[in-house]
């Protein structure tokens, strides 16, 4: 590095912060600690008259290579691990649990009153979008592990490990998804049920309209049961924050 | 010279457990302070790589032996601080009877006064 170049030190904490995310066995939590550790180490060499660029070069120095404290880290608990694997597995399946569902219901109207179309050519297009629509939930964890495997998701990473650092938050965060889910499942049934009574459909009116509560309840059974995983999986301690006196 | 050696592997693996246990009944306490103490009381004798420090902390909350929190200190940053819990003064307490025991063996040996348990 060149003298007159300046030393950025939070940008070289955000490379260290970077080379850490992708290291296995180390947890949100574990390098939320050793990102501290490195901040006090840094400010200890600081306060003791070193600049910048020496003191961060130190502090990541007594830190330790961070490859082997990977290692370290995952020899000294395995299964923990696992458990924050499982769990954004398991995060990926409820989102696309709930997609799938949203869509199911979307996709039964037009199944039910859109088809048959007189144009074949029509026809074909709207089979092939709906196929289209009915197997984006399962794109969705392809797409995941694309961008995982690309690296370029740390970042977007360490921010959604930030938001979701309790149970609170992640309550809330699934309360959310699941009430957006049920105003879209109520509407996208209201319209079928208001299409129906449009094209005068009564005599038939009991095979095609919907009743909204049996949709939501075969909506939401296998999302929640998913929700309750997540929840089963969520590593609560040591997540708190109180003032030290 | 053995004076100033540091200490072997083995041995730094086997006194962090009575080491961490010790400094914390002495009070809560964070991943940095614990290592600056350390480095501090054994005259740089122990040095600990730092970053190693966290998985023997982790082994030792999983143990039940001490408790961490997230907390804010004063200066606004987080820091997880370790304290020791119940079990963890049962096992300091065999901790030191056992690490007294080698110690009044060898000093019996190298005829140094011994320490009473």
């Amino acid at each position: 590095m060149e003298n007159q170049t300046r030393f950025d030190l939070n940008a070289a904490i955000g490379g260290w912060r970077q080379a850490l995310a992708v290291q296995s066995g180390l947890s949100p939590d574990d390098r939320r600690e050793l990102e501290t550790h490195l901040r006090d180490a840094i400010a200890g060499f600081q306060q003791h008259g070193l600049n910048d660029e020496e003191s961060f070069w130190l502090a990541c120095r007594r830190v330790g290579q961070l490859q082997q404290l990977g290692d370290e880290f995952a020899k000294a608990d395995p299964t923990k691990v696992w458990r924050e694997r499982a769990f954004w597995m398991v995060l990926v399946l409820f989102l696309s649990s709930v997609l799938m569902s949203v869509i199911d219901v979307m996709a039964f109207d037009l199944q039910v009153v859109r088809t048959p179309l007189d144009n074949g050519f029509l026809q074909m297009m709207q089979t092939i979008a709906r196929e289209v629509v009915a197997l984006s939930p399962i794109l969705i964890p392809l797409v995941i592990a694309l961008l995982v495997r690309s690296k370029k998701m740390v970042h977007l990473f360490l921010k959604l490990t930030r938001f979701i650092e309790n149970r609170l938050h992640l309550a809330i965060g699934v309360s959310g998804i699941l009430a957006i889910a049920a105003a879209l499942v109520t509407i996208a049934a209201k319209m079928h049920n208001a299409r129906i009574d449009s094209l005068g459909l009564h005599s038939a009116r009991l095979h095609l309209t919907v009743s909204i509560w049996q949709v939501l309840n075969s909506t939401f059974c296998y999302p929640l049961m998913i929700a309750l995983v997540l929840f089963l999986l969520m590593p609560s301690k040591n997540r708190k924050t109180s003032k030290c006196a | 010279m053995y004076k100033t050696a540091m200490l072997t592997k083995d041995l730094v693996a086997a006194s962090s457990k009575p080491l961490l246990l010790s400094i914390l009944a002495g009070g809560e306490s964070y991943g940095y302070e614990i290592i600056q103490k350390v480095r501090e009381l054994s005259g740089g004798q122990i040095e600990w790589s730092d970053g190693m420090l966290y998985p023997v902390l982790h082994r030792l909350e999983r143990d039940g032996l001490i408790d961490s929190e997230w907390k804010e200190a004063d200066t606004g940053r987080e820091r997880k601080y370790y304290f020791i819990s119940s079990d963890g003064y049962k096992a300091l307490k065999t901790e030191r009877q056992q690490w007294l025991a080698v110690h009044n063996t060898l000093s019996r040996l190298w005829k140094i006064k011994p320490v009473s348990i």
